[in-house]
């Protein structure tokens, strides 16, 4: 029963995020953004924001940061949504393309374990234990201290901003390969619904994506455990944070740039809070904090 | 030309039809020559490794094995699984079913064949995954079995009615006379009706057979994602050609070698795909003589 339930969850999340939304008005310049699904809530709720008092048409779709990034570059999308910086990589490949990051928030990336496993005790985990499960040398719980029951490793598509800023913290490499993975998921919906659907995964997600099935655990770094809370990001002493980032091609004029100082502006740092996130850039803002 | 088209006076009408002809001739010969052109670089670089290694890490080394050896295991599956059924199905609805009852059976079997593959991925992931999970005492669901089983599930209302059709226009006059030799019903629809229609059959399974090659979104939902060769391991998690390119193919767009690498595996589908077709017909001819 509880498994149908947890379908159904994932049902309905997969169909809110598979398909391109779309928020349309009939007339007036048409800006379209692609990308990271870390940052598609904040924009696809400051899109229909902003559309009120504006002629733009707004496309928001789903991607990932790399497409996001790789869309902007290649003139298919006039913003794009990335939870992670340009890797050098690809500021050598796209160097034509002039490519600026705008950042409009923050966030925190948690190493989360299936509800199951933390209610069996696995409550916090170092990075080196978390490497040694990704290399594939940890395969069951018992060795983390965790029930005698191996391991769902759970890893994110390559190109993901989620996975660079995970990998970078545990590997100190973005693009670290991890022989222990057994499943490739992309979106955050489709990480989220398969670490909730299995009783033994660990995987990677932004904080906002944490709910009873789904449960991050601490991070133990030189014997202090610093626990995933947004007081502890606040603070600074969680260690697995990145920026929300706008990528642009070259300076952005007209409307697009009106949209993206409407994000950075008090009402779209409102909605950055209201999404889960930390505001930036706005010293105005900080009291939403 | 002269002796083919000219020896019969075409009418006018004859000449649109083909030159309509001709627009289907030329995309099809365009989408192979595509696909070629576009893999020239990657296999230059790769040679037959690229069909042999068994590594795809973007940047270093692109390696296809994985992908076809789960794309042929995947297929395999889905039609052992479908065709008892589908055959069975097809045998009774055309030989025992009274006509009004056929016609809706028909009816509901044609209306299933359309139902897109993102409906079959989203029941996919969200209950046969666990189900196979449970049923099995699996580590995980999202496995080739899954997969295969969904494409199973996705291919048969296609195979049961155009396999029907190839059974049910069969003449009566064979049944009439099947019948009045003293066989019975089964033995008739065994013994003389089965083997008369086996050229529809075989090009009704050739066509699901290609659906299923082809099914990206659904598969993707449920196979894992796992670029890995799975030895004869069902099991286990592993990726197709199709959702390998839906999952790297928006984010690739446009980058070079990754490109030809997606375009390469493309091109690979195609082959195979060709090559089913090509030995069912020449099953075909060799049957019917």
């Amino acid at each position: 029963m509880r498994g149908s339930v947890r379908g159904w969850v994932g049902l309905v999340l997969f169909l809110a995020v598979s398909f391109p939304f779309a928020v349309a008005a009939d007339t007036g310049p048409r800006i379209q953004i692609v990308g990271s699904t870390t940052v598609l809530p904040v924009v696809s709720r400051s899109a229909q924001k902003f559309m009120e008092s504006s002629s733009s048409r707004i496309l928001v779709n789903a991607g990932g940061s790399g497409v996001g990034i790789h869309s902007v570059a290649g003139g298919r999308a006039d913003i794009g949504m990335a939870s992670r910086g340009i890797s050098p990589d690809e500021n050598k490949r796209f160097e034509k393309s002039y490519l600026i990051v705008h950042s409009v928030g923050l966030d925190a990336v948690a190493c989360v374990v299936s509800s199951e496993i933390f209610q069996a005790g696995v409550r916090r985990l170092t990075a080196r234990q978390i490497a040694g499960i990704y290399l594939g040398e940890i395969r069951n719980w018992k060795e983390v201290g965790g029930p005698n029951r191996k391991i769902v490793v759970v890893d994110k598509e390559r190109h993901r901003g989620t996975r660079h800023v995970f990998m970078q913290y545990i590997f100190g490499n973005a693009s670290q390969r991890t022989p222990g993975t057994l499943l490739v998921t992309g979106s955050n919906n489709e990480e989220q619904a398969k670490i909730a659907q299995s009783d033994s995964a660990i995987g990677m997600l932004s904080f906002n994506w944490m709910n009873d099935d789904v449960k991050a655990v601490s991070i133990l770094d030189q014997g202090k455990e610093i626990l995933p809370t947004w007081e502890a990001v606040r603070q600074g002493s969680y260690p697995i944070v990145r920026k929300l980032n706008f990528i642009t091609a070259g300076q952005p004029k007209g409307e697009i740039k009106a949209f993206i100082d409407f994000v950075k502006g008090p009402e779209g740092q409102k909605i950055v809070a209201e999404s889960g996130y930390i505001p930036i850039g706005n010293p105005k803002s900080k009291r939403l904090n | 030309m002269h002796a083919s088209i000219g020896a019969r006076q075409l009418e006018p009408v004859g000449w649109i039809f083909a030159a309509l002809n001709l627009i289907f001739l030329v995309s099809a010969m365009g989408l192979g020559i595509f696909l070629v052109v576009e893999s020239v670089p990657i296999l230059r670089l790769e040679g037959v490794d690229f069909w042999l290694g068994d590594d795809w890490w973007v940047g270093e080394s692109f390696g296809a094995l994985p992908m076809i050896c789960g794309s042929l295991m995947v297929t395999g599956l889905a039609t052992l699984l479908v065709l008892p059924v589908a055959l069975s199905g097809a045998l009774f609805t055309s030989e025992y079913l009274s006509p009004p009852f056929r016609r809706r059976v028909k009816g509901i079997m044609e209306l299933l064949a359309g139902v897109p593959g993102i409906i079959y991925g989203l029941l996919g992931v969200s209950f046969l995954t666990v189900g196979v999970k449970d049923a099995l005492n699996l580590l995980d669901g999202n496995t080739l079995f899954t997969a295969g089983l969904l494409l199973a599930i996705m291919i048969l209302p296609m195979i049961l009615t155009l396999s029907e059709d190839a059974l049910h226009s069969v003449s009566s006059e064979f049944r009439e006379a099947a019948e009045s030799l003293g066989l019975t019903k089964l033995q008739t629809a065994l013994r003389v009706v089965l083997p008369q229609s086996v050229p529809g059959i075989v090009g009704a399974v050739l066509l699901g057979i290609g659906r299923a090659m082809g099914e990206t979104i659904a598969v993707m939902l449920v196979v894992g994602s796992l670029d890995r060769v799975p030895g004869f391991n069902l099991f286990a998690s592993g990726q197709t050609i199709p959702s390998k390119l839906g999952r790297e193919a928006a984010e690739a767009l446009g980058s070079g070698l990754h490109w030809n690498a997606l375009m390469a595996l493309g091109f690979t589908l195609f082959l195979v795909v060709a090559i089913l077709t090509f030995s069912g017909h020449l099953f075909i001819k060799r049957n019917s003589q």
